[in-house]
């Protein structure tokens, strides 16, 4: 398989200092592939994002897209990668048309059609309309229909589907899952743990700048499946509620400990979640 | 690249124009040319123009064609009318038989009226050219010294102009974060910066050219005229991106380009009042040289290597304020 996307030893720091954002970070991602960098806010993944896309000055470690080394990039390359930013960033005074229509001039390759993109994401009506005189929301699909105008090879999502409403965030992810169906790589952020098990086909853990773990979502339900387990106990007169593996993060340890030293009220073991994997992985939520 | 160049100016230009600010500031170099008209009028033409009767005497028509701008109207009442306009158009009457009279509004200068009324003996005589020892010469008139200080501090100001609406645009891709975006298209950091400097140059090189239109000044060297323009805008469109970058208001960006006019009317304050002794004091002004090359251009005395030698002053100290501030412009536009 031929990988779009190969990382090394990656380490970022703001600073300069020791204080890494970005933690001796390794991965590889396949040609065709959906990719989910999940963690918490704060964890390093628009650091590694953006450094891999060249918004940020490599600093340290090895990086490779779509076969470019990216200590130097060469214009050439944005010709194949697409990137929905975080925080949209269109024109405020121009119409949402005109963003497309300017942004597709800048590349070299066959882009899209405007109105298609528009369509896609559901802003037909809306194209005349100053960008700036959109809503959140809207200026997010916006930029998350840019991004595709190019057909990216290489498709970067930096939290495409956060702050957007439940509808909305299911057409996008459709949009993604057709796109990918297509042979685009895609590169996805996010600390939605529903859009990650429903979308990647491996996912990468990332606290603190560090990667955890990286498996496909089936197999790590695989794993951790059955082997969680869920108890109501009484802590100083209180009833709390909580999880724990029997496999991963000293769980078992807990578990035990608990039984030992508190009233159970109930207890029962079941398939987890991504996001319980996640927290017994990493022994973090994921806000 | 020149074309992602182009597209990033026209992108720039296009949202110019739709922005109250930057529309009037398009605007301000007009208004500016018609003010100094307004100041020192009736210098429009630099020849004599004379207003007669249409069909009246096709020959005097002829003749008079020959020296001085000629304008043909149908009756009396409007040759009247013609002449009591503003400026200095001077009516040749017929007054019954072979006979002519001048008619003046009063205002213009006796050259002008002695110049009429020689070429209308000249030709009741039947004198031309070939007949005279003495040649009858244009009576192109100096261009007075205060026009042409305001139409060149006008000239400079509309750098100032350019620089300023650099520093909108680039506050304008810091709001809505866009550079970024850009950032991720094919275009290059040295593309996207030449895309944006390109107003900084289109409006004074524009602007410019109305004003000496506007003003009167159409028979000046205009080859001249764009070099000293385009030399002088490159100190403003730094000074643009400095200020865009710095800000994040637009308000204070434009108001902070107003540094630059301390600098600019200094030194055209002591190119005209201070004595030679003190001129190295403005030495470092690139607009104290762009004014110098501006007065001979506007002149109409100043030689190529005149110009070349005072553009060149002024893109050499350019270079060195672009090496001391390009660093600081590529890294604040990451
Ligand atoms: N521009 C910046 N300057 C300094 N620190 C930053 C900057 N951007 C992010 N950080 C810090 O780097 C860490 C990782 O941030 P980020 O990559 O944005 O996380 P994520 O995308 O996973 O939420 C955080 O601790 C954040 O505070
Ligand atoms: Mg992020």
């Amino acid at each position: 398989m031929k990988k779009m996307i190969k990382v090394e030893n990656l380490y970022h720091s703001y600073n300069n200092d020791d204080n890494y954002a970005v933690n001796d970070v390794s991965f590889e991602i396949r040609k065709g592939e959906i990719f989910g960098f999940l963690g918490p806010s704060g964890a390093g993944k628009s650091t590694t994002q953006n450094i891999l896309v060249g918004l940020l000055q490599l600093q340290r470690g090895e990086v490779e897209v779509a076969g470019y080394d990216i200590k130097h990039i060469k214009n050439k390359m944005f010709n194949k990668i697409g990137m929905s930013f975080e925080q949209s960033n269109v024109y405020g005074k121009m119409t949402g048309l005109e963003n497309l229509e300017f942004y597709r001039k800048l590349f070299d390759v066959e882009t899209r059609e405007p109105m298609e993109l528009i369509r896609m994401v559901g802003l037909d009506g809306k194209e005349n309309i100053k960008a700036g005189e959109y809503s959140k929301g809207m200026k997010h699909r916006l930029t998350f229909a840019r991004s595709m105008i190019n057909n990216p090879e290489i498709w970067f999502l930096d939290e495409p589907t956060t702050g957007l409403d439940p509808a909305i965030a299911a057409n996008i992810k459709d949009i993604i899952r057709q796109e990918n169906e297509k042979g685009v790589t895609v590169f996805l952020t996010t600390h939605n743990m529903h859009i990650a098990d429903e979308l990647c086909d491996r996912v990468a853990f990332i606290v603190d700048g560090k990667i955890r773990l990286i498996d496909s979502p089936k197999k790590l339900k695989l794993e951790y499946g059955e082997k969680l387990v869920d108890v109501e106990y009484f802590r100083e007169g209180e009833l709390v509620k909580d999880s724990f593996s029997t496999v991963a993060g000293g769980g078992k340890d807990r578990l035990v400990d608990v039984i030992r030293n508190h009233e159970i009220q109930t207890m029962h073991t079941k398939e987890a979640t991504l996001e319980e994997i996640f927290i017994s992985v990493t022994g973090r939520g994921l806000v | 690249m020149i074309k992602k160049i182009l597209l990033l100016f026209q992108r720039d230009l296009k949202v110019s124009v739709r922005n109250f600010i930057t529309l009037y500031i398009l605007v301000v170099p007009v208004i500016f040319a018609v003010v100094i008209n307004i100041f020192s009028p009736g210098i429009n033409d630099t020849t004599v123009e004379i207003v007669l009767l249409e069909g009246e005497n096709p020959e005097q028509v002829e003749y008079f064609k020959q020296f001085a701008n000629v304008t043909l109207l149908e009756t009396i009442e409007a040759v009247e009318e013609r002449v009591r306009k503003r400026d200095h158009i001077i009516g040749v009457l017929p007054d019954g038989s072979q006979e002519y009279f001048i008619l003046t509004q009063g205002n213009e200068p006796d050259y002008i009226v002695d110049y009429v009324k020689n070429l209308t003996a000249f030709d009741h005589y039947g004198i031309g050219t070939e007949d005279s020892t003495a040649e009858i010469v244009d009576y192109g008139r100096d261009i007075p010294p205060l026009k042409k200080l305001m139409v060149n501090t006008a000239m400079i100001f509309t750098s100032i102009l350019g620089g300023m609406i650099i520093a909108l645009n680039i506050v304008e891709e810091k709001t809505d974060n866009t550079i970024s975006a850009i950032h991720l298209s094919p275009v290059s950091r040295m593309g996207f910066i030449a895309g944006k400097s390109l107003m900084g140059v289109f409006v004074p090189v524009v602007s410019a050219f109305l004003i000496l239109t506007i003003t009167g000044f159409r028979n000046i060297n205009y080859f001249h005229a764009f070099l000293m323009i385009v030399t002088s805008s490159i100190i403003s469109i730094l000074i643009g991106f400095i200020e865009g970058i710095n800000n994040d208001d637009v308000m204070n960006a434009a108001g902070n380009m107003k540094l630059l006019f301390l600098p600019l009317f200094g030194c055209i304050a002591g190119e005209e009042l201070l004595a030679d002794k003190w001129q190295f004091l403005f030495y470092w002004i690139p607009f104290y040289w762009t004014y110098k090359g501006n007065d001979l251009v506007l002149s109409n005395s100043g030689s190529w290597l005149d110009i070349i030698k005072y553009a060149g002053i002024v893109l050499g100290i350019s270079i060195i304020v672009f090496l001391v501030l390009a660093p600081r412009i590529r890294k604040g536009l990451e």
